[in-house]
C-alpha cells in the first residue's frame, strides 16, 4: 500500500469516525475520543493484545518497559533536561520512553494523565513487535508501522499456521468490520527479535554531543557471554531473572502463547515479559502497573478512575479495609470519587491485586540482583587493641556485562558496613544513608554543605557524570550537563570525531562497574586507644542496591513531580525501594582473630 | 616585589571569597531553621516546558532533529545496515568588540567568527561532519580593525576546516556478525578532524587522519579500557603553529578507568620523511577527586629524534589542575600550577591555539577570536606559574557566572621577566540562543608596559 493510499485510508477511518460520534456533547471531549479510535486503529494498545495474551500482557504490566513513562522520576529528569539545554534536547530522552507517544507527535513533556492511553504505556507491545527495521545502536529512533490489530506483527519465529488455522474456523477475523474477534493475520518473522541487536536499539545510548550515556549492548558485545551464543534475551526473559540455565529449551517456560474464547493455543517456548531490571515503581498502586480496569479516562466510560482520583485514593491510611472502614466517623470527608464506601472496597481490591503484582516483579528483581553480584566472606587484616582492619569483595557474578550497567551513572549498588562492640554500640559505619537518604558521597547535601563528614572507605559502584571545568580540571555532578564552560548548554551534533574519544571534549562518565569475571574490595578500619575493652566486635556487610541516588531527586526537584508527588515522597519511595542482595557477617574476638 | 603584590592581593581576594562560603555554611541549629538540606516535603506540579520551543538547526532535511512525529522511512543496506539519512546545518556564531595591548603593541577591533557544521546522520553510530569557517583562516578574522591600520577586513573564504566520518564497524556491517558472537565493535573516524589529547597539551589541532578505536575493554581489575589508534597525513601544525608538510602522525591513546581515578597514557611519533623536525612525544594524566577536592595531574613530554628546532623541541610540562566547589554552592574554586621543564612542544597545535598552557586559566588562554591574545604567555618553555580563580554562578540554572582569576608566570632561563595578571570574565545566557560574554584583564611585566584588555563579546548558536 503505498503511503498516499494509506493516508486516504486513515482518513476515511477519521471521517467515519467523526460520524460515529458527532451527537457527542462536548466537542473537546469528542475530538479527544475520535482520537483514540484513529489511534487504536494505528498503533494497537497493549490491552488490546493482552486480550489473546493475557500473561504475557501480565508480566509486561509490570515491567521497567511499562514503566518508562509512568515514572516521575523519568518525567521530571526530562522536563529539567529540556530546560537547562534550552529546548535542544528535544525527544532525545523521551522517544525511547515512549516510542508510540513521540511517533504521534505528542509534547516531549507532559503529565502523566495528560497522555494518550498508548502513550502511556511506554515501551508498548509494538515497540517491538511493530519495530519497522531491524536498527542497531539507535538511540531509541525507531519507526513502528502502524496499522490496526489485524495488521501482521513481528516475532521471533514468524509461525502463522496456528492463526491460519483459527481464521478459518471463522472464530476470529483479521478484517476490520467483520463480526468475532479481531486478531492479527500472520506473524512476521523478526530475526533481529531473536539476537541481542535487538535490546541494543534502545540500551546503547549516545548523544549527539557524543556523550555515552548507556553502554549495555556494546559492554554485552565485549563479553564472555557473547562468545559462547548467550543472548540478553536468555537471561532476561527466560525462567530464572538475571540467570541462564545452559540450556536454551530448559531456559525458557513452555505453554501456550495465547487464548481464543476459552482456548488456548499450542504450548510452545515462552519468553517471560517482566524483563526485570534494578527499577522499581514509586507511583500510586492503582497507577502502575497498568490494569485496564483501573484507570478511566476523562468522560471515559471504562475503568473504575481517573489518574486525579486515584491520586486522591489514600490506601496507605487503609481506605476500602475492615480495619479502617470500621472505624472512620462518619463525618469523615472523603474525595466525591471515593465518597461511597462500596468504591472504596473496590479500588482496595483492585490496588491489593496491583500490590500483589509488585511484590512479584520486586521479589523478581531482587533475584535478578542477586544473580549479578557476589559478596565475598569478610577477611580481617589486622586486629589488636590499636587498630581492626578488614576487607570483603563485591564480585561480578555475570559473565554477560559489568555490574552495574545500562544507566550506571545513576545505579546505585554498594556495601553498608557497621561494626558493633561487645555491648552493641556501633563504633564504624559506612555505606549509611544521610537524613535524606542519600550515601555520604559528594552528592550528598549534608556532605557537601560539611555538615556530615565524606565517608571516604564507602564501596559504592554507582559511575559518576565528569564535567571539564572552565578551569581546574573535572568535576562531578549529578547532571551530565556541564554549565561550568558555558552558561548556554546547547544540544548539537558533537564537533569532533567523538567515537574516537568515547567521549564529547566537555564531559564523560568515569565508570565504577565490575566488568566480567572482576571483583572490588572494599577495605575498612577503625582505630582506638584501648580496642580491646569493646571486644568482641560484631561485622556486619550488607550489599544493597537502589535505582537511583537521592541526590537526583534534589537535582531536579525544582520542576516539581508528577502526581502531585513532593521531593520528599519521591526520596522516600526510592529508600523504600532499597534492597539487600547479601549479607555477611563475622565476629572478631581480638586475642582470636589477631 | 612589583610583581608579587597584585598577586597577593589576588589570591586574598579569592580566600575572602572562599571564607564568605564557608561561614555561609555554619551549621545551623534545628531551633533556628528548618534544615535546609533536608529535602522538601512541599508537593510542586511538574513543571513541562512547553513554552520552550525546539530551537531548529538552521536547515534540516529528512527527520527533524530531535523532533517529535514519526521516523522517516529507513534504507536497509546490502551489509544489513539501517540508514535513515538526515542533514542537520547548524553552528556558532561570535562576534567581538575588543581592545588589547600586550605591553607593546596596542590593537582593537571588530572581530567575527562562524563555525557552521553540515552533519549527514546515517544511522544512531555513522555519520559525515563537514564544518567550514566562512569567516576567518584561523588566523585572520573578517572585521574591522579600529586603529593602526584602520579598515574593514574580509576574511571570507569556503575552506573546508572539517570532513570527516565516524562509525562502528559492527553496525556497518552487521550482517558479518549476526548472532553478536564476535567483538567487532571497532570505532573509525576518517577524514580532517579536531583532536584534543590530554587536554590539548599534546595535539590541540584539526589533523587529516584515520583514527581506530576499541572501547569497552572489560579489564578485570578496572571498569574499562580505551585503545585509539590514529595515522594522521596532513594539516599537521606544530609547536610553532605552523603547518608542514610530508609529516606523519602515529598516536597510541588509552585511557583507563580504574576503580579511584581515571588514567591517561598517550603515545605519538611525528615522522619527517626530510630527517629535520621527527619528534616523540608521551603524556600521563590521573584524574581523581581526594575528599572534597577535585584533582588532575598532567605530565607530557617531547623529545626531538632529529635535533631540536622551532617545530619540535626536548621537554617536559607538568600541570596540576586543583578544584573544589564551596558549600552552599555551586561555584567552583580553582587552582591551577605548570611547571615547563626544558622547551615542551606540542605535537599538534593548530594555528589559532597558541601554547599549550591554555588550561592553567583564562588569563592564559587565547579567545580564539581575532587578535585578541592571552593576558600571559601560554608558551611552556622553561617557566612556572599558576592561576587561582574563582566562578560564580548568580541564578538557580546558572546562566550567569563571573570568573575571577589571577596569574603569575615566572620564566627559569632566558631574559624574559616575571609577569602577572588579574581578569574577569561575566558571561550571560540570554533567551535560548543567545550568551553576552565580557572579559577584562590587567597584566604587568617588569622589563615592559603594562598590559590590558577588555572585551565584550557575543554568541549565538543554531
Amino acid at each position: 500500500m503505498s503511503l498516499l493510499t494509506k493516508h486516504i485510508t486513515w482518513l476515511f477511518l477519521l471521517m467515519i469516525g467523526s460520524a460515529a460520534f458527532a451527537d457527542t456533547a462536548d466537542p473537546v471531549e469528542a475530538d479527544k475520543m475520535h482520537a483514540r479510535v484513529f489511534v487504536e486503529e494505528r498503533f494497537p494498545s497493549a490491552v488490546t493484545c493482552g486480550k489473546c495474551h493475557p500473561n504475557h500482557y501480565k508480566q509486561w504490566s509490570v515491567s521497567q518497559h511499562a514503566y518508562t513513562l509512568a515514572s516521575p522520576m523519568f518525567s521530571t529528569m526530562n522536563a529539567v533536561l529540556i530546560q537547562v539545554f534550552n529546548g535542544t534536547t528535544g525527544d532525545f530522552c523521551i522517544r525511547c520512553h515512549t516510542p508510540v507517544g513521540m511517533t504521534l507527535g505528542e509534547p516531549k513533556a507532559a503529565a502523566f494523565a495528560d497522555r494518550s492511553p498508548i502513550a502511556r504505556e511506554g515501551v508498548t507491545c509494538i515497540a517491538c513487535h511493530r519495530m519497522s527495521e531491524a536498527y542497531g545502536k539507535n538511540n531509541g529512533r525507531i519507526a513502528i508501522d502502524p496499522g490496526s490489530i489485524n495488521e501482521p506483527v513481528k516475532g521471533p519465529t514468524g509461525y502463522s499456521a496456528e492463526i491460519q488455522k483459527l481464521l478459518e474456523s471463522g472464530e476470529v477475523t483479521d478484517q476490520p468490520g467483520d463480526d468475532g474477534r479481531r486478531i492479527h493475520g500472520r506473524a512476521q518473522k523478526f530475526f533481529q527479535m531473536t539476537t541481542s541487536a535487538m535490546c541494543g536499539t534502545c540500551h546503547d545510548v549516545s548523544s549527539p554531543p557524543g556523550f555515552r550515556l548507556e553502554e549495555a549492548f556494546s559492554q554485552y558485545k565485549m563479553s564472555p557471554a557473547a562468545k559462547k551464543g548467550v543472548r540478553c534475551q536468555d537471561c532476561h526473559m527466560g525462567k530464572q531473572h538475571g540467570k541462564f540455565t545452559g540450556d536454551k529449551l530448559s531456559n525458557f517456560e513452555y505453554g501456550p502463547a495465547a487464548r481464543i474464547g476459552s482456548k488456548w493455543t499450542r504450548k510452545r517456548l515462552l519468553t517471560n515479559h517482566m524483563i526485570v531490571g534494578p527499577d522499581y515503581s514509586i507511583v500510586h498502586p492503582a497507577i502502575f502497573p497498568h490494569n485496564p480496569l483501573a484507570i478511566r479516562e476523562k468522560n471515559g466510560k471504562s475503568g473504575m478512575a481517573t489518574i486525579d482520583e486515584w491520586i486522591q485514593f489514600d490506601y496507605k491510611a487503609g481506605w476500602g479495609t475492615d480495619e479502617f472502614e470500621d472505624k472512620v466517623s462518619d463525618d469523615h470527608k472523603f474525595p466525591k470519587r471515593w465518597s461511597s464506601i462500596d468504591d472504596r472496597y473496590d479500588a482496595r481490591d483492585l490496588v491489593e491485586a496491583n500490590m500483589k503484582l509488585l511484590e512479584q516483579a520486586t521479589a523478581a528483581r531482587l533475584k535478578l540482583l542477586q544473580n549479578g553480584f557476589s559478596l565475598g566472606d569478610i577477611i580481617v587484616e589486622r586486629a589488636d587493641a590499636k587498630r581492626v582492619k578488614f576487607k570483603i569483595d563485591v564480585a561480578n557474578a555475570t559473565n554477560g556485562h559489568p555490574v552495574p550497567t545500562g544507566f550506571d551513572g545513576e545505579r546505585l549498588v554498594w556495601l553498608h558496613v557497621v561494626v558493633t562492640d561487645r555491648d552493641g554500640k556501633k563504633v564504624y559505619e559506612s555505606g549509611d544513608l544521610d537524613p535524606n537518604g542519600d550515601l555520604r558521597d559528594l552528592h550528598s547535601n549534608y556532605v557537601h554543605n560539611h555538615r556530615l563528614p565524606l565517608d571516604k572507605d564507602l564501596l559504592s559502584l554507582q559511575s559518576r557524570f565528569l564535567l571539564r571545568n572552565e578551569r581546574g580540571g573535572e568535576r562531578e555532578e549529578v547532571l551530565p550537563v556541564n554549565r561550568s564552560v558555558t552558561p548556554l548548554p546547547f544540544f548539537r551534533p558533537a564537533r569532533r570525531a567523538s567515537i574516537l574519544t568515547g567521549q564529547p571534549p566537555n564531559g564523560r562518565k568515569h565508570r565504577q562497574s565490575i566488568s566480567p569475571g572482576g571483583r572490588r574490595w572494599g577495605r575498612y578500619e577503625f582505630s582506638g586507644d584501648e580496642l580491646s575493652q569493646g571486644a568482641p566486635y560484631a561485622i556486619s556487610v550488607e550489599l544493597k542496591a537502589a535505582m537511583v541516588p537521592v541526590n537526583l531527586v534534589s537535582a531536579i526537584a525544582v520542576m516539581g513531580f508528577d502526581y502531585n508527588m513532593s521531593p520528599r515522597d519521591v526520596a522516600d519511595a526510592v529508600v523504600a525501594g532499597h534492597q539487600v542482595l547479601w549479607t555477611k557477617k563475622r565476629v572478631i574476638d581480638l586475642s582470636v582473630d589477631r | 616585589m612589583k610583581i608579587a603584590r597584585p598577586f597577593v592581593e589576588c589570591l586574598l581576594v579569592a580566600v575572602l571569597f572562599c571564607a564568605g562560603d564557608s561561614a555561609l555554611a555554619a551549621p545551623e541549629t534545628e531551633e533556628q531553621q528548618p534544615d535546609p538540606d533536608r529535602i522538601s516535603d512541599q508537593p510542586k506540579p511538574l513543571v513541562t516546558p512547553d513554552a520552550i520551543e525546539r530551537p531548529k538547526p538552521l536547515i534540516e532535511i529528512g527527520d527533524p532533529f530531535l523532533e517529535s512525529g514519526p521516523i522517516g522511512e529507513a534504507i536497509q543496506l546490502p551489509s544489513g545496515a539501517v540508514w535513515q539519512p538526515s542533514v542537520q546545518v547548524f553552528g556558532t556564531y561570535r562576534t567581538a568588540v575588543q581592545a588589547f595591548h600586550d605591553g607593546d603593541v596596542t590593537m582593537s577591533e571588530w572581530a567575527n567568527r562562524l563555525d557552521l557544521f553540515a552533519n549527514l546522520q546515517l544511522s544512531g553510530t555513522e555519520r559525515v561532519l563537514v564544518g567550514i569557517r566562512p569567516l576567518d583562516d584561523g588566523v585572520n578574522f573578517t572585521g574591522y580593525r579600529i586603529d593602526g591600520n584602520k579598515g574593514p577586513e574580509d576574511e571570507y573564504n569556503v575552506d573546508i576546516t572539517t570532513l570527516f566520518f565516524e562509525g562502528d564497524i559492527s553496525e556497518m556491517f552487521p550482517n558479518a556478525d549476526p548472532h553478536d558472537r564476535r567483538a567487532t565493535d571497532f570505532g573509525i573516524a576518517v577524514g580532517r578532524q579536531e583532536m584534543l589529547i590530554q587536554e590539548g597539551l599534546l595535539i590541540n589541532d584539526f589533523v587529516d587522519a584515520v583514527g581506530i578505536v576499541r572501547n569497552n575493554v572489560l579489564p578485570e581489575s578496572a571498569a574499562n579500557i580505551r585503545h585509539t589508534f590514529v595515522y594522521g597525513w596532513n594539516e599537521i601544525h606544530r609547536d610553532d603553529n605552523i603547518e608542514e608538510n610530508g609529516v606523519h602522525l602515529f598516536g597510541l591513546f588509552n585511557q583507563i578507568d580504574a576503580p579511584k581515578n581515571t588514567i591517561d597514557v598517550d603515545l605519538i611519533y611525528i615522522h619527517d620523511p626530510s630527517d629535520w623536525n621527527s619528534g616523540f612525544y608521551w603524556g600521563v594524566s590521573t584524574v581523581q577527586r581526594i575528599g572534597h577536592i577535585n584533582t588532575s595531574f598532567r605530565a607530557v613530554g617531547s623529545r626531538a629524534t632529529d635535533g631540536e628546532s622551532a617545530a619540535v623541541s626536548d621537554g617536559t610540562l607538568l600541570l596540576a589542575e586543583v578544584s573544589w566547589t564551596p558549600p552552599e554552592s555551586h561555584d567552583l574554586v580553582y587552582v591551577n600550577v605548570f611547571w615547563g621543564i626544558d622547551e615542551f612542544a606540542s605535537a599538534s597545535r593548530g594555528p589559532d591555539r597558541g601554547g599549550p598552557l591554555g588550561r592553567t586559566g583564562i588569563l592564559f588562554a587565547a579567545v580564539e577570536l581575532g587578535r585578541y591574545g592571552s593576558a600571559l604567555s601560554n608558551r611552556a618553555d622553561n617557566a612556572w606559574g599558576g592561576a587561582i580563580g574563582y566562578q560564580a554562578y548568580f541564578d538557580p540554572w546558572r546562566r550567569k557566572q563571573l570568573i575571577l582569576e589571577c596569574g603569575v608566570r615566572r620564566p627559569t632561563m632566558g631574559d624574559r621577566d616575571t609577569a602577572a595578571a588579574a581578569g574577569a570574565r561575566y558571561r550571560q545566557a540570554i533567551g535560548q540562543e543567545w550568551e553576552l560574554q565580557l572579559d577584562v584583564f590587567g597584566s604587568i611585566e617588569e622589563s615592559h608596559d603594562n598590559g590590558f584588555g577588555s572585551r565584550i563579546a557575543i554568541r549565538r548558536e543554531f
